[in-house]
C-alpha cells in the first residue's frame, strides 16, 4: 500500500488557473527600522509603514479602499489590525478589509483587487518581539500587558469603564435609542422585526425558537440594555455551517443546482475600535458595504425575492434594511407596518420580498450570519419544502457589526 | 499621588487590569493624577481618540496628550440592567453613557453619569467631568451641569 498517497484518487483531476496573471502590481512601499526595544506600539510602527507606503506610491490615502492588516485575529485590542489602522489613518470608505499574517496577507491583498472588491489595499504587517521569544522581553511590562491583554476583548470589563465598549453590543443599545430620538420613532420597527423572524422560527423545525411572539410580547421581554430587550438580540446557540465554492464552469458539472454569487462588497468605516465614536447613522459600515454592492450588482433592491438581513441585534436588521435601500433611514417603522403579512404576521416588502425565512438568529439561532447563507441558498436551489418560497431566483444577504467588516452579497439562480 | 509623575512601572502597577501600552500611557498617569488627557494634534489641532500616535485628519505624528475642559454633552445612553457576571448581579442599572466632549463634534469619551436620575437622563443634556472612588482608584465620571432637555 502507498501509505503517502492512501486517500488518492486517480479520478481527481486537478488543472491549475490562472486568471490574474499579469493583473496586479505593488505600487508602494515602506518600512519602519528593525530594533530590539523601539518602545512603541504595534499600532505605531504600522502606521508608520503605511504612512510611507501611501507617500511612496504616491496616491492620495482616501484612494484606499481596501486593508489588509495584521495578525490572525481580526478585533485583537490595541495590534495594528485593519480596524485599527483604517480609524488611525482616516481612511474613510473600504469595500474590503481583512488581516492576515504571514505570506497570506499579500496573497489576500492580490485576490482582492483582483476580484474587484477594491481598487487599491494597503498591506500591513507588524510584528514585535514577544515574551515568549526572549527572556528580556519577557520582563519588558508593556510587552507582558500586551501578551496578557492583547486579544479579542483584552481588559474589557476590567478596571477602565472606557475600554467597556472597545467591540461591545452596549452601544448598540444607545445607538437604538439614538435612532429613536433622531427619527422621532417609536420601537416598532425593532419589534416588528423580531416578530417577523419569529414567526419563521416558529415553522422551522430546525429552529430553538419555536414559539412565535406578539408585539405586546416584543415588549414585555426582560430589558437588558435598555432599550434593549432579550427579544432584540439572537440566542446563542451551539452549531456549525459550511459551503463549498467553486467556479461557475466547474459547478456546472455538478449535481446540485449552482447558486451564484452576482456581487458582493465588504465595508469599512473609520470609526476604529472604540464603538462610543459611531459615526452618523448612514455614515457606517453598512452603508459602505450596501453602496459598494448595490455599485457592482446588475441586481437592483426591488428586484429581490428573498432578503436576509442579519440579526445579532435587531438594530442590525434595521441598518441593513434602511441601508439597502428598502426605506429611507428612518423609515423601518413605518414601511414595516406597510409590509406587513397579517396571515403570517411576517414581512413581506416590496410586495414581494420575503425576510429571512429561516427565523435567523433571533428564532432559529445564533450563527453568525452563516444560517442566512445556507437558508438563501436552499431558498435559490428550491428545496425548502413548506417553507419553499416560490421561484426564488434573487436574494441579498447582509451581515456583520455596524464598525467593522460586514458584508452584502447578491446570490442568484443565474 | 504625589505632585511628581507616576513612573511606568507605577503605572503599570496602578492600572493592573488594563492594557497599558506606549501610546496610553500617557493618559493613565494623568488618571492617577486625576486628570482626563486626550491626544491632541500639535499641528492641526484636531483631538484624536482612541489613544493613538497619529494624527487620522493630517497625518503628523506631533501628538500631545492634553487635558480636556471636562464639559461635554450626553449624546447616547444606555442603561445596564444585567451584569455580565452571572455571580455578581447589579445592585443598580449601570447609567453608560457616550459623552461628546466639548473639544470636538465627534470626539466620545465613554464613561457613567452619576447624581443623575435615571428620569433626568436625556440626549444632548450637558454633563460635567467628576470623579468616583472605586476599591482605591478614581475615575472620570459624569454629571449634569445643567437643566436638561431634549
Ligand atoms: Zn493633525
Amino acid at each position: 500500500m502507498d501509505v503517502s498517497g492512501q486517500y488518492s484518487n486517480p479520478l481527481v483531476k486537478r488543472m491549475a488557473r490562472n486568471p490574474l496573471k499579469d493583473k496586479i502590481a505593488v505600487v508602494g512601499l515602506g518600512s519602519t527600522a528593525y530594533g530590539r526595544d523601539l518602545a512603541r506600539s504595534e499600532l505605531s510602527l504600522g502606521l508608520e509603514a503605511a504612512v510611507k507606503a501611501i507617500a511612496d506610491a504616491g496616491i492620495d490615502r482616501q484612494e484606499i479602499d481596501g486593508i489588509c492588516g495584521s495578525g490572525m485575529t481580526p478585533l485583537a485590542m490595541g495590534g495594528a489590525g485593519f480596524l485599527s489602522l483604517q480609524g488611525a489613518l482616516g481612511i474613510e470608505r473600504c469595500t474590503w478589509v481583512k488581516n492576515g499574517w504571514l505570506g497570506s496577507a499579500f496573497v489576500y491583498a492580490v485576490e482582492a483587487v483582483f476580484s474587484g472588491l477594491c481598487d487599491t489595499v494597503l498591506v500591513v504587517q507588524t510584528n514585535l518581539r514577544g515574551v515568549g521569544m526572549s527572556r528580556a522581553a519577557a520582563r519588558d511590562p508593556f510587552r507582558l500587558r500586551a501578551s496578557k491583554y492583547g486579544d479579542v476583548g483584552g481588559d474589557v470589563g476590567l478596571g477602565d469603564f472606557a475600554k467597556r465598549w472597545f467591540h461591545s453590543g452596549e452601544p448598540y443599545a444607545a445607538m437604538m435609542r439614538r435612532y429613536m430620538h433622531d427619527f422621532g420613532t417609536s420601537q416598532d420597527a425593532f419589534g416588528l422585526m423580531a416578530v417577523s423572524n419569529r414567526s419563521h422560527g416558529a415553522r422551522n423545525p430546525e429552529a430553538v425558537m419555536r414559539n412565535a411572539i406578539t408585539l405586546d410580547g416584543y415588549y414585555g421581554s426582560r430589558m437588558i440594555w435598555q432599550p434593549m430587550r432579550v427579544a432584540d438580540m439572537d440566542v446563542p446557540v451551539d452549531c456549525a455551517e459550511a459551503f463549498i465554492i467553486t467556479t461557475a464552469e466547474r459547478a456546472r458539472d455538478l449535481k446540485t443546482k449552482p447558486v451564484y454569487v452576482h456581487a458582493m462588497s465588504l465595508g469599512g468605516a473609520r470609526v476604529g475600535e472604540f464603538y462610543e465614536n459611531t459615526l452618523g447613522w448612514t455614515e457606517n459600515a453598512f452603508w459602505v458595504a450596501l453602496q459598494g454592492l448595490w455599485a457592482r450588482s446588475d441586481i437592483k433592491v426591488t428586484d429581490l425575492d428573498l432578503f436576509f438581513p442579519y440579526d445579532g441585534y435587531t438594530l442590525d436588521a434595521i441598518a441593513v434594511t434602511e441601508a439597502a435601500g428598502f426605506c429611507k433611514p428612518g423609515e423601518a417603522g413605518d414601511y414595516f407596518k406597510d409590509s406587513w403579512d397579517f396571515t403570517r404576521n411576517v414581512l413581506r416588502l416590496n410586495g414581494r420580498t420575503e425576510v429571512t425565512t429561516n427565523g435567523g438568529g433571533l428564532g432559529m439561532g445564533r450563527a453568525g450570519g452563516s444560517n442566512l447563507y445556507s437558508e438563501a441558498i436552499r431558498q435559490l436551489r428550491g428545496t425548502e419544502g413548506e417553507r419553499q418560497v416560490k421561484g426564488a431566483g434573487t436574494a441579498l444577504v447582509g451581515i456583520g457589526s455596524f464598525f467593522h467588516d460586514p458584508s452584502a452579497v447578491v446570490l442568484c439562480t443565474g | 499621588m504625589s505632585n511628581t509623575a507616576a513612573s511606568d512601572d507605577e503605572v503599570f502597577k496602578y492600572f493592573h487590569d488594563v492594557k497599558i501600552d506606549h501610546d496610553n500611557i500617557a493618559h493613565y498617569r494623568g488618571l492617577m493624577a486625576k486628570k482626563l488627557l486626550i491626544n491632541r494634534c500639535d499641528d492641526c489641532g484636531n483631538w484624536i481618540y482612541p489613544h493613538r500616535p497619529l494624527c487620522p485628519k493630517c497625518l503628523s505624528w506631533n501628538v500631545i496628550p492634553t487635558p480636556v475642559s471636562g464639559k461635554g454633552r450626553l449624546y447616547m445612553y444606555t442603561l445596564i440592567m444585567q451584569s455580565r457576571d452571572p455571580d455578581m448581579p447589579l445592585t443598580e442599572p449601570i447609567q453608560a453613557a457616550a459623552i461628546e466632549l466639548a473639544e470636538q463634534p465627534g470626539l466620545r469619551y465613554l464613561s457613567r453619569v452619576v447624581n443623575c436620575p435615571v428620569e433626568v437622563l436625556a440626549h444632548d443634556m450637558p454633563v460635567a467631568l467628576t470623579w468616583i472612588e472605586e476599591n482605591g482608584r478614581f475615575w472620570p465620571v459624569f454629571q449634569p451641569t445643567g437643566k436638561a432637555h431634549g
